[in-house]
């Protein structure tokens, strides 16, 4: 089974350049439906070489509204297959990112280029090519859960009995396939959210872009909607998503961007990133009261860095090496595996969760 | 290679106009029995309630013509707005702003000016339904006399172009959901009421009738009737034409606010 499944994402790329989805997508159905044991899916190596020419690719990219700078010069690229995240909080300048992406927001200076084409000077046959999940899901509450299918598909030119066997599919991919003729207001959050992602695949899109396709979800469901994903990745769809989730941008993404307030503060994968701003592991150290200054001095004495983290002090070592804490006086001391959230908090001093 | 498929320099495609129909067909269809009642059953009271309530105590308005033969047509023309102001205005804020449907589509390979163009079609066709409706059931009650009657139907049309842009108009740039009663109370009750459905404008103070004169309605309203009694000159075919420029005028400054409003 497994390897009849990998010699099919090997042959993903149908002549026409779009994908050749639905044969993948039966099979994993097959699977998924005989109630064998999902197939893990496993991230490319890191340092695998890149052969690939980027297939989404920005340059100095600026984004003002008025006199706000939302974007502030962000450079990045992403290759053909990957996850490629942004990670960051409310206001750093992920949607307006992805607005520009999907050619529905002018870029105000810089380049941005998806498929080889300029979004400035080719939007129209951007758009003919990619699927777009929004955050607010902009289903159709006029319409049924087919409908909201097979009306999108017919702006891309997908009109008929295609279009209906296509959203057949899809409802049976994204697990909708009882809900076909019930109207929108009938579905859960995770419904709607799963209804939104069959709809951008329905024209089998060599790029997605998902803005924060998990946000609002219940961890079951986000899950499910992870699973799915990661599924669409093996059958080799890029994926450009956006989070505020550092779990989710650590589970799914190949590589990612951490922006705060426009700009791009760190770049790479996951695991070098949490590495390279955080170290391997991060002790969280609480000074008993009245204590701090003692805490800080002692650790100013040892070779680690440490930040301020409200009452207590996060401590973490960026050359890999394991912390030794055992010494210090008047604290306690927990040691865990570092995350995205301390490279975050590293980097910027606030935390990812707030707003 | 590259000049093979250069990009046409207007890149309009009517297919996104018809899918942007087919969109609303579909959601009419859904609850057409509700939403067309509202729209058809009230002019039906009007009809009733000025054709032959206040009508009995109106005498002939001209030689040989009825109140009730003056006011049918009228009527008509003048509900013929309604369905295309409602759906381009109230209808199109809510699907802009409340259920981001604009934003969907725009995402996909729809360009504003397709959208905006089936937007006010669709208004078109709803204004078609219900100037069909309502001639047909004053026919049977015997207030159209003319064959001519039947090209009622494309002044509705008309009427509906108009009403459409300029209720999409309105949408792209009311600043909240709350103002958008505006345009019925403000701008749709005055039109509906001094366009000359219900009285000559000549009875009309001097100094206001330029004003009803050049109302989007008012050459509708005309002509209808004209065609209604056989009485069909020069005045209607201008205001005909008057009315045609009006939609051609309203269509592209329509899409120019929608992209103003919606492509930041």
């Amino acid at each position: 089974m497994k390897t009849a499944h990998s010699r099919e994402i090997g042959e993903g790329r149908a002549s026409n350049g779009f994908l050749a989805f639905p044969h993948q997508f039966e099979s994993m159905l097959g699977i998924e439906l005989s109630g064998v044991s999902r197939v893990p899916i496993k991230r490319p190596e890191s340092d695998e070489p890149r052969l690939a020419t980027p297939i989404i690719k920005a340059v100095n990219l600026y984004k003002d509204y008025g006199k706000f700078r939302a974007v502030d010069g962000i450079e990045f690229q992403v290759f053909p297959g990957e996850i490629f995240g942004m990670l960051g909080p409310n206001g750093a300048g992920k949607t307006t990112t992805m607005r520009m992406l999907a050619c529905i927001s002018p870029v105000t200076a810089g380049e941005l280029h998806v498929d080889g084409l300029n979004v400035m000077d080719h939007p129209r046959q951007i758009r003919d090519r990619i699927g777009v999940v929004a955050q607010q899901d902009g289903l159709d509450p006029d319409l049924n859960v087919m409908q909201n299918l097979t009306v999108y598909a017919r702006y891309f030119g997908m009109t008929g009995r295609v279009a209906e066997h296509r959203a057949r599919e899809m409802l049976e991919f994204f697990e909708l396939e009882n809900r076909s003729s019930d109207g929108i207001h009938t579905l859960s959050g995770g419904m709607k959210r799963r209804l939104a992602l069959a709809r951008a695949f329905m024209t089998r899109p060599r790029i997605v872009i998902l803005d924060e396709p998990t946000t609002g979800l219940d961890p079951q469901s986000r899950n499910r909607v992870w699973e799915q994903l990661e599924r669409i990745k093996a059958a080799g769809a890029t994926i450009f998503m956006s989070t505020h989730y550092m779990e989710e941008a650590a589970a799914l993404c190949d590589r990612i961007v951490i922006m705060d307030h426009g700009k791009i503060l760190a770049n790479g994968t996951p695991d070098d990133l949490v590495l390279e701003h955080a170290g391997v592991e991060t002790a969280i150290v609480r000074p008993v009261l009245d204590r701090r200054k003692e805490v800080e001095l002692a650790l100013a004495a040892l070779d680690v860095e440490y930040r301020d983290r409200g009452r207590a002090i996060a401590v973490f070592n960026r050359n890999g090496a394991k912390l030794n804490l055992d010494g210090l006086a008047n604290a306690t001391v927990k040691t865990r595996a570092s995350t995205l959230e301390d490279v975050f908090l590293n980097l910027t001093g606030r935390e990812l969760k707030d707003d | 290679m590259a000049t093979a498929i250069s990009t046409p320099r207007v890149d309009f495609r009517p297919r996104n106009v018809y899918g942007v129909w087919l969109r609303h067909w579909l959601a009419f269809k859904a609850g057409w029995l509700v939403d067309s009642s509202a729209i058809v059953i009230e002019p039906v009271f009007i009809l009733l309630a000025v054709g032959f309530g206040i009508g009995r105590f109106v005498e002939n308005i001209s030689e040989g013509l009825t109140y009730q033969e003056f006011v049918a047509p009228g009527i008509i023309a003048a509900n013929a707005m309604w369905p295309a102001l409602f759906n381009c205005s109230w209808g199109a804020y809510q699907r802009m702003e409340n259920h981001k449907v604009y934003e969907t589509m725009i995402s996909a390979p729809v360009n504003l000016s397709e959208l905006a163009a089936g937007e006010i079609v669709w208004g078109a066709t709803r204004s078609l339904m219900t100037t069909a409706a309502v001639l047909t059931i004053a026919a049977m009650l015997g207030l159209i006399d003319s064959p001519l009657a039947i090209l009622i139907l494309p002044v509705g049309v008309l009427i509906g172009l108009v009403f459409g842009g300029m209720g999409l108009i309105y949408a792209s740039i009311a600043p909240s959901q709350h103002s958008m009663m505006l345009i019925f109370t403000l701008i749709g009750t005055p039109i509906f009421f001094f366009s000359g459905a219900f009285f000559p404008i000549d009875s009309l103070h001097s100094a206001v009738q330029p004003i009803a004169w050049v109302m989007p309605l008012t050459g509708g309203v005309h002509a209808a009737r004209g065609l209604a009694t056989g009485d069909f000159g020069l005045g209607e075919v201008f205001g005909l034409l008057y009315l045609g420029g009006l939609a051609v005028t309203f269509y592209p400054i329509a899409f120019l606010l929608l992209r103003r409003k919606l492509v930041l």
